[in-house]
């Protein structure tokens, strides 16, 4: 009941419906299952086909989006000139030589080399000497034979069929439910029969529920019992509704750029202080401005983005939601350049974690001095398609965390003062938030 | 047998006055205005609705309620798109900066939060003026004040820069070439860049002239240095040099020339062989006289006699030429012998300080403290001041001119003659171009033809050379709000200069101080905001050039040409001359003397009100309400000027605040008071004014915030004399209370009926209020305002005693009716209370500030019915608004009366659109993000700024190490430019409120009650021999 209560408010606050929205997560979540096997099948395609150069695709995946991603693709020119054909273009020994370190090599003279560096001055490559050989031809491998699509068609029509059992159906209910009111009519029925047998008249529905209602309305007693139940069962739902009132659990609006969490905290494994970084320092956890998105996204625009097939996602273009950040701060990505006089304009993000204003919450008091984790209040974040709110962000929740968390008392300096006479008060028990006065209205309410 | 046997419940019922007769008519003090709940009388008993539809409406509505609260809304939350550097979300920045405006100077730090200046902060590198007064404090909000000056204006009709420019630039041009002046009018200039430009703009026109006008002048005062010194400048005060000081009208502690003097005179107050004397001679009482440890009163017109009185004593005794005789009553001149006894006892330790703007008075003074031996040591004129600079000859000179039709072209800048210049509006006819350089369309630019704004100073780049030995810099902290400009480019511009101020400054410092500093590096002295350079001025060797007799002459011609009734006019605390007048802070700021907000007011002595029948009445509510009376000096009238009785008044003046009566200076500061302006001439008192036209009734409301005025008999400030304190046992002059109790005698600290909280572990936050060191100023409460969004309640609020100031300045007289002479005339108990409230007519008087003591068993926490106010392990009172249901048990439990009730939606009620900051679109921008706006209905008080205590534990617990005592603190200790405030640990043994905590002076408000406050107060005392 509480929880229908809820999805009757989010289906409130958005315009897309929250069941829609979770039949979306659940299908996401399924997707991460397979993504191991889509995997294995793409290596599987992979190593069939690397024959010209020797080499491991997989490491030289990962190293080409370590080293090179940033200013190479393989299908087209960005920074520098697209790889996808390079060994053909060029000669391995030709590749090493200009990799390792490409000054040098142009000082030797070789025609080819100071024409490369001339066409695309001034932007010069840097010199990867402490690449091995071994891991240079592992990336030429890969810009040889670039993992191909594989053949998904199976695991679409399985994740679909999934998600279907996942969500409860009605039809075993409606079953059930004709079935039982089958089963009465016919023990109804046979009822009437062993009257007629008896030599009784038969009776009808009505009359039975008559008859019960007359013997309720005897037993007194019974009755008072079942009101009572009611009673409280309904004071009971109501309490926990009323409870339930601007708890914005779960609560996953649509934002205006599709922000894959999952993609960058989970897959790249950026920390999170990079991009919120004013968490560590402010009571804010802030979220960054588009000149941070830049710091990567001047580079990367999701061309290389693929979908669970592994297909290229947007056909090869650059992402749509990435557009998104170049249209805010004005990059022209096929320039590669700042427009000039650009009127900015700030993304509005909608903010999921919304703290009333009469609770001060400070993102470093738990970050830097509490030493949390991010994941302890956002919950699986490096997991999260699109963000919902996973605490209930409710003072209990507050205050029980506060009664449960030890301080830092041995290891923080501020406490040095202190420590002394704590651990003589608490005779050695934890001290916790709630010891130091974690619980006091004034510690978050002013 | 039934008794007969009359209870009366207070003095004033068992007397019988109107009020208690009209209160026992009404059980309400007021009408309840059923009204305002139910609109119109009439509209409600024709209305169809019936009982049942009402109760459906209810029915409905609490249901619509229900649902309409579970639906919540979407929050956007839009970041940077290219996010400043430095700035970080929720952390304040703090830049160096420097307030003036032609009257106040401070080298201040400004606090920006995402790039919103919210708070001035006193800059402590600072040795020059590093404090803020009450005015500095609040100028924040004048930057965002809606009524400024949006874009600039030809006439009526808004134009674009580029507009005005040429066409005022083709005026002026037009103007010189006709050979009529050109006239620059501003306040003084100390900026070396701005005197730069001023020198060019002189050299591009023909007949340029510069005139420089400061509403409330000292110009008299410099004409006198000019012949003294040569150098038309004020001579810099050491104070902290001065074992005795005497002050003869000069309200030394309040404005007077710009330089800050309370710091150096708070630090010798200290008692101790090294604390100073203060003697003040004066008018009114002013905030200067009030913190004397000896106050003599006499006429305005006296004073300029008792200085020349002062002058010729000290002369024969230290072998000078003495004067004309002064003509003085000899009871007079026998007080001020025994000054001037005092006096030639601390030769080349004193310092005497004249008051209003009068080349005698200053003269004599300058000649005391000469023969004094004082110059070198507590004057100094090789550093002059150049804080004052206005020149009433000249102004004189303009107006006359601009009569005569010389004058062509006419430029303002940074002032408002035509508000406090009298004959300046009527003289405007002849002049073809005017040119206002303003922040708002006041009552000058109005009249004049051009409106430029310019920036605010939060929004300017500036250089300032206030002394000749200090130079600081002021730096914009937002981009100007409106399209407006640097003063000084539309100068440039009008040059065709396109240079930008900023590198206009950055030249001047090349050539001026780095010239004589070559390693003085920009960005150290933008950093730091102010810094020392080398003494800029060499002392000429001029011969002073004073007609001693002539001074003599004209300070007794002055006492015989006298009336019956003198005025004398003076700047308030808050208002000072009127340039901040639509800042509600500061018109909600009380008057630290009479402690009126929101009015001027003739103040008049009590036996003067007493003959003239000017006596206050009071409402039933607890409001004052005055007569009004018609004032003229010469052929200027002033009407309607309420009254106020004033203890401490000199019988037969009446004293004036200027800086009010504004009518365009915005919505809050419109028609507020009464403009003294029109009666002020040159100097700061006339010595005939004709008092007339008194009203019949009590026709002026007074929103005054203290009734009670002296302490009847009570403990309540601690005062004792330096003899005293000296020669005694603390116990002598600082008795704490003790109980008898059946485990013997027992302070009541110790008399506990709860248990005692931990106070030993972590911190314990204490304040110290050194009474001795409190002159009374009212900074730190603007300052609280600030920080903690305060609302501002307007005048009719205050008259109901709903101020929302959660630290006020209470002010006590004292009162010629005590105990002992009580026991002495055998006075009954009744009669002696009666008289125990009536304040001396020369009384002492003392300020402490009050605000939430924090008591340790406090009265409020145990009353709340919800649990909104509880005690904290930290010794501090917590307030959690979002639980306070409005029961206002704990404002009635509380004997120290400092919650505050939020009776209205302040920030959402139109009623106080007008002046409350929170329901101004501009406005807002001032508030406090890390401190909650209150809603209607719950108590609020001071919380020591427990915003800044959390915030600092976590700034020392990021950096991994103890707090350190002083590294933060109250916004009222900061703002505090004497240091009576201290805040920190007592846990920390080595902390300053530590050792406050220990000092003998320590007590505590009314401790007898066993509250056990973490705020306590330092006994006041008075360097006097008499108790």
């Amino acid at each position: 009941m509480f929880r229908g209560l809820l999805c009757v408010k989010f289906a409130n606050r958005s315009t897309e419906s929250y069941h829609l929205r979770s039949l979306m997560k659940n299908l996401y979540r399924f997707h991460i299952r397979f993504i191991p096997l889509i995997l294995g099948i793409l290596a599987m395609g992979v190593t069939a086909k690397a024959q010209d150069i020797e080499g491991d695709v997989a490491a030289g995946e990962k190293l080409f989006k370590t080293y090179c991603a940033s200013c190479h693709k393989l299908d087209k020119d960005a920074i520098g000139p697209a790889l996808g054909d390079v060994t053909e273009r060029r000669s391995t020994e030709w590749l090493l030589s200009w990799i390792i370190n490409n000054v040098e090599f142009r000082a030797t003279g070789d025609a080819d080399a100071i024409a490369v560096y001339e066409e695309w001055a001034p932007q010069a490559m840097p010199a990867f000497e402490y690449l091995k050989e071994e891991e240079i031809m592992n990336i030429l491998a890969y810009t040889a034979n670039p993992p191909a699509a594989p053949a998904p068609a199976g695991g679409e029509s399985m994740a679909e069929t999934q998600v279907v059992e996942a969500e409860p159906s009605p039809v075993p209910m409606i079953v059930l439910g004709i079935f039982l009111i089958l089963l009465i009519a016919v023990l109804a029925r046979v009822r009437n029969t062993l009257r007629i047998v008896k030599g009784e008249d038969p009776t009808t529905v009505l009359q039975d529920m008559n008859a019960y209602r007359r013997f309720l309305a005897k037993n007194t007693g019974f009755m008072t019992v079942f009101t009572i139940v009611v009673a409280v069962a309904f004071l009971n739902v109501s309490y926990w509704y009323l409870m339930g009132v601007g708890v914005e659990q779960e609560y996953q609006p649509e934002q205006p750029i599709a922000f894959s969490h999952e993609l960058h905290a989970g897959q790249n494994q950026i920390d999170c202080n990079y991009c919120h970084s004013s968490a560590r320092h402010s009571k804010h956890s802030g979220i960054p401005a588009a000149n941070v998105c830049m710091n990567c996204h001047m580079y990367v625009d999701g061309s290389e983005i693929t979908d669970a097939a592994g297909n290229p996602k947007y056909g090869g273009d650059r992402s749509p939601e990435i557009q998104k950040i170049y249209d805010a701060i004005g990059w022209d990505p096929d320039k590669l350049a700042y427009i000039e006089d650009y009127e900015q304009k700030p993304i509005k993000w909608v903010r999921i974690h919304n703290l009333p204003d009469l609770a001060y919450f400070n993102h470093a008091q738990h970050v830097t001095a509490g030493q949390i984790e991010c994941q302890t209040c956002h919950g699986p974040i490096q997991e999260m398609e699109e963000v919902y709110q996973y605490s209930s962000l409710t003072m209990g929740w507050c205050i029980n965390c506060h009664r449960e968390t030890e301080v830092k008392v041995n290891t923080n300096g501020y406490y040095e003062p202190q420590h002394d006479k704590l651990v003589e008060k608490y005779h050695g028990e934890d001290i916790t938030v709630e010891k130091i006065g974690g619980l006091e209205c004034g510690k978050c309410h002013y | 047998m039934a008794t007969t046997k009359k209870y009366w419940k207070s003095f004033d019922e068992l007397a019988e006055t109107p009020v208690s007769q009209k209160l026992a008519q009404n059980e309400f003090a007021e009408e309840i205005p059923v009204e305002d709940f139910l609109g119109d009388d009439n509209a409600l008993s024709n209305s169809n609705t019936s009982r049942r539809d009402f109760l459906k409406y209810l029915g409905f509505s609490t249901a619509a309620a229900t649902l309409a609260a579970c639906e919540s809304p979407v929050v956007e939350s839009i970041p940077y798109v290219v996010q400043p550097d430095k700035v970080v979300p929720g952390v304040p920045n703090y830049y160096a900066s420097t307030y003036y405006d032609g009257h106040d100077f401070a080298s201040v730090l400004v606090k920006t939060r995402e790039g919103r200046p919210i708070k001035m902060e006193p800059n402590d590198m600072a040795a020059f003026n590093g404090g803020t007064n009450a005015r500095v404090q609040a100028s924040v909000l004048s930057l965002y004040d809606s009524a400024r000056l949006r874009e600039p204006m030809k006439g009526e009709t808004e134009a674009s820069w580029d507009d005005v420019m040429s066409s005022v630039k083709n005026e002026l041009n037009q103007a010189d070439a006709t050979g009529k002046e050109i006239v620059l009018l501003t306040s003084s200039i100390i900026s070396p860049s701005t005197k730069a430009i001023i020198a060019d703009l002189s050299a591009n026109y023909t007949n340029f002239k510069h005139y420089t006008y400061d509403p409330v002048s000292y110009s008299a005062k410099l004409d006198f240095w000019v012949d003294m010194t040569g150098e038309r400048a004020l001579p810099t005060y050491k104070v902290e040099n001065a074992d005795l000081i005497v002050g003869v009208g000069a309200d030394f502690l309040s404005g007077y020339t710009g330089q800050d003097m309370a710091k150096a005179y708070a630090d010798r107050r200290t008692p101790g062989e090294n604390m100073n004397r203060h003697i003040q001679i004066e008018t009114r009482l002013s905030l200067t006289g009030s913190n004397a440890d000896k106050r003599i009163k006499v006429k305005a017109s006296q004073q300029g006699a008792v200085l020349l009185h002062l002058y010729n004593t000290i002369a024969r005794s230290v072998g000078g030429n003495a004067l004309a005789d002064a003509s003085l009553t000899p009871e007079v001149k026998t007080s001020v012998e025994g000054v001037a006894k005092e006096l030639i006892g601390k030769k080349g330790k004193s310092l005497v300080l004249a008051g209003n703007n009068n080349y005698s008075h200053e003269a004599l003074a300058a000649g005391i403290n000469r023969m004094l031996s004082n110059f070198g040591s507590t004057v100094d004129t090789a550093t002059p001041v150049y804080l004052r600079s206005g020149n009433d000859k000249e102004v004189a000179q303009l107006l006359s001119d601009m009569k005569a039709g010389k004058v062509g072209g006419l430029i303002t800048w940074g002032v408002n003659p035509a508000y406090s210049l009298n004959g300046f509006a009527e003289s405007l006819d002849k002049v073809s171009t005017t040119v206002a350089l303003t922040d708002r369309i006041d009552e000058t630019a109005s009249k004049f033809g051009y409106k430029l704004p310019i920036n605010h100073a939060l929004e300017s780049w500036g250089d300032y050379m206030p002394a000749s030995n200090v130079y600081t810099l002021s730096q914009p902290t937002i981009r100007p709000l409106f399209n407006s400009m640097h003063a000084q480019e539309v100068l440039m511009g009008l040059m065709g200069d396109s240079r930008d101020y900023l590198s206009y400054i950055k030249d001047t410092f090349a050539t001026t101080v780095q010239a004589a500093a070559p390693m003085m590096s920009w960005n150290k002295v933008l950093h730091d905001g102010q810094v020392e350079v080398p003494n800029m001025y060499t002392a000429a060797e001029t011969e002073a050039m004073i007609d001693w007799s002539a001074v003599a002459r004209d300070v007794n011609k002055d006492v015989s040409s006298a009336g019956t009734m003198e005025i004398f006019f003076y700047t308030k605390e808050g208002m000072g001359n009127g340039n901040q007048a639509n800042n509600p802070w500061l018109q909600e700021l009380p008057d630290p003397i009479s402690r009126v907000s929101w009015d001027n007011y003739a103040t008049v002595s009590q036996a003067d009100a007493m003959a003239m029948d000017l006596e206050t009445d009071t409402n039933s509510a607890g409001a004052y309400n005055g007569k009004t009376i018609t004032l003229k000096v010469g052929d200027k009238t002033l009407e309607n000027v309420p009254v106020f009785v004033q203890p401490g008044q000199a019988q037969g003046t009446i004293g004036l605040a200027v800086g009010y009566g504004r009518t365009m200076a915005g919505k809050a500061g419109n028609e507020v008071g009464v403009n003294a302006y029109k009666l002020m001439g040159a100097d700061h008192y006339s010595n005939s004014v004709e008092v007339s036209n008194i009203s019949g009734d009590h026709v002026h409301g007074f929103a005054c915030i203290q009734l009670a005025h002296t302490m009847m008999g009570r403990k309540i400030v601690n005062e004792t004399n330096l003899e005293t304190f000296m020669g005694s046992n603390p116990q002598v002059w600082n008795e704490l209370p003790i109980f008898e109790t059946f485990e013997g005698p027992m302070g009541p600290d110790k008399v506990n009926l709860w248990e005692d909280h931990d106070h030993e572990t972590g911190h314990m936050w204490n304040m110290s209020m050194d009474l001795n060191k409190c002159i009374g100023c009212g900074a730190c409460v603007v300052a609280c305002h600030l920080e903690n969004n305060v609302p501002v309640v307007g005048k009719e609020e205050v008259r109901k005693h709903r101020d929302m100031h959660w630290l006020r300045i209470d002010r006590y007289y004292s009162s010629d009716m005590t105990e002992e002479v009580a026991e002495d005339e055998g006075i009954g108990a009744i009669d002696k209370f009666a008289e125990m409230e009536k304040a001396s007519d020369s009384p002492s008087v003392v300020f402490q500030p009050v605000m939430c003591q924090h008591c340790n068993h406090a009265p409020c926490e145990t009353v709340c019915p919800v649990g909104a106010t509880v005690h904290s392990k930290e010794g501090l009172n917590h307030m959690a608004y979002n639980r306070c249901i409005g029961t206002r048990y704990c404002a009635n439990n509380c004997p120290y009366k400092v919650r505050r009730f939020n009776w209205f939606n302040y920030q959402g009620n139109e009623d106080f659109a007008d002046f409350n900051p929170s329901m101004d679109e501009y406005g807002k921008m001032v508030l406090n993000p890390d401190v909650t706006v209150r809603a209607r209905g719950v108590m609020e008080k001071c919380s020591l700024c427990i915003q800044r205590i959390q915030y600092n534990k976590l700034e020392a617990k990021k950096a991994g190490k103890p707090i350190d005592d002083g590294q933060f603190t109250t916004a009222c200790a900061q703002a505090c430019g004497t240091g009576a405030i201290t805040f920190g640990d007592v846990n920390d043994t080595k902390s300053a409120v530590y050792a406050a905590k220990k000092d003998p002076r320590a007590y505590h408000l009314l401790e007898e009650i066993g509250t056990q406050p973490s705020v306590f107060y330092q006994t006041k005392v008075r360097n006097t021999k008499e108790a």
